[in-house]
């Protein structure tokens, strides 16, 4: 709890004076832009994204396919990449050093990388859900998901990235993710 | 061309000394204009600059120099607001209102007189304040709904007895769950919070919500408001407001409090 002091920070700009107080009809010159334009950029590419998962929702596979050797080894192999990122992580957390100086830009790339990840997942879901995927196939797939989850994970302890800075917010139009 | 910025309108007080501070653009003094019981708190300025494309630009796209605007616009007004240790009655003008002219103005003030002058009498006498809360700790708010609620705790189970692949998205499926679980708690909470803070006030509005990247919190804002208060019930509501901040501590959430603030929320419906 605080009282005011004499800083008035962006947020009491932007919550106070740029969308408050009486209106003038006649001569006004400076038109700040609502402030959720800033951010118009960002929401038009969003929802092109989603657009085209829409679009892209189409399965064509064989829901009594068998498991093949080539997908018993291709599971063994995913399993084996998530166990050895959830060991790995705890060791990283351990040595406690992670390289902070290049958290910036693998933040920024770890974040892109997460939401093509969980529009991956989403589209997953939505076959799943269908039910035109064998068990096999649902298990491979879930598999791959987890491993690149567990590697972003990794790579998050790596750089000392907490889960929720992975995210970039558009202020007033809320989080990207 | 010189033109008039605005940037509120008070009633007229007798002998308060000019507001010390630079107007909008850094150089002209802030000053005000008499207008028969009130007066509007103005600075020159130059007509060609401030419609120039380069300014419009900037108005538009940098958001560090609409900050240190609407920052110096508030500053004016917060000097306009205050006499000594009184609060005066006052209408905050949004934000990038420019006049031609000293007869521009009087004739907008003239127009719709009645209607300032019953503003300024309602807002007189009370004080805009603003509380926000954050979520400080959600993984514990997560965990107090988690424990709750049966039925996800009967999907954990059985999960656990799932191959890992398809665990997977049932996992991921529950996680959605309880993260919906906890947005309509969170609601419930932030609506009983906001009719509880605002006991005092005569009225209070629900603003918008901004992420942390305005902030400059670790903790998201969850409830973003503003409440009008008179005077006498000031001190009450701060001791309600601190008794509150530390009842919802133990939730994982806490609350800030500030003002007074010039009723920038409660004069926006006034259109003159």
């Amino acid at each position: 709890m605080i009282n005011k002091n004499d800083n008035v920070t962006l947020v009491d700009a932007l919550d106070k004076v740029l969308e408050k107080g009486a209106v003038i009809n006649g001569d006004i010159m400076i038109r700040v832009a609502d402030v959720d334009l800033v951010f118009l950029g960002l929401r038009l590419m969003l929802t092109s994204v989603s657009k085209a998962e829409e679009i892209s929702g189409k399965s064509f596979s064989n829901p009594d396919k068998e498991l093949t050797p080539e997908d018993i080894e291709y599971i063994e192999r995913l399993q084996r990449e998530i166990r050895k990122a959830e060991e790995n992580i705890p060791k990283i957390i351990d040595l406690g050093s992670p390289k902070k100086t290049e958290q910036g830009l693998a933040k920024l790339v770890l974040t892109l990388v997460e939401l093509i990840r969980k529009l991956m997942e989403k589209e997953a879901f939505r076959r799943v859900k269908r039910g035109t995927l064998s068990p096999a196939e649902i298990q491979k797939l879930g598999l791959s998901l987890k491993a690149v989850q567990k590697k972003i994970k990794e790579i998050q302890a790596i750089f000392g990235i907490e889960d929720e800075d992975l995210n970039l917010d558009l202020g007033p139009l809320g989080n990207l993710m | 061309m010189e033109g008039l910025y605005l940037y509120c309108i008070r009633e007229k007080i007798e002998g308060v000394p000019a507001i010390p501070i630079k107007g909008i653009d850094g150089k002209g003094e802030v000053f005000t204009i008499v207008y028969r019981e009130v007066e509007a708190v103005v600075s020159n300025i130059s007509l060609e600059e401030f419609a120039s494309e380069e300014i419009q630009k900037k108005a538009r796209e940098d958001l560090s120099w609409i900050k240190e605007k609407a920052v110096t616009h508030e500053r004016v007004i917060e000097g306009a607001m205050r006499e000594n240790d009184k609060i005066l009655s006052l209408i905050p003008i949004r934000f990038g209102t420019i006049l031609k002219d000293k007869a521009r103005l009087e004739e907008t003030l003239n127009k719709d007189y009645s209607g300032i002058k019953e503003v300024l009498d309602r807002i007189r006498g009370k004080q805009e304040w603003s509380v926000k809360v954050y979520l400080k700790d959600r993984e514990k708010f997560e965990q107090v709904i988690k424990e709750k609620n049966e039925s996800i705790k009967e999907k954990e189970k059985y999960i656990a007895s799932l191959p890992e692949g398809m665990a997977f998205f049932m996992e991921e499926e529950l996680t959605e769950v309880i993260s919906k679980e906890v947005d309509k708690e969170l609601n419930n909470i932030v609506e009983v919070l906001f009719e509880s803070i605002g006991k005092q006030a005569v009225a209070s509005i629900k603003n918008k919500i901004f992420g942390k990247e305005l902030t400059g919190k670790r903790e998201p804002m969850v409830l973003n408001s503003a409440f009008l208060i008179p005077e006498g019930e000031i001190v009450n509501f701060k001791e309600e407001a601190g008794e509150l901040d530390q009842e919802i501590q133990a939730k994982g959430f806490y609350l800030e409090y500030s003002g007074p603030w010039p009723p920038f929320n409660f004069t926006s419906y006034l259109k003159i």
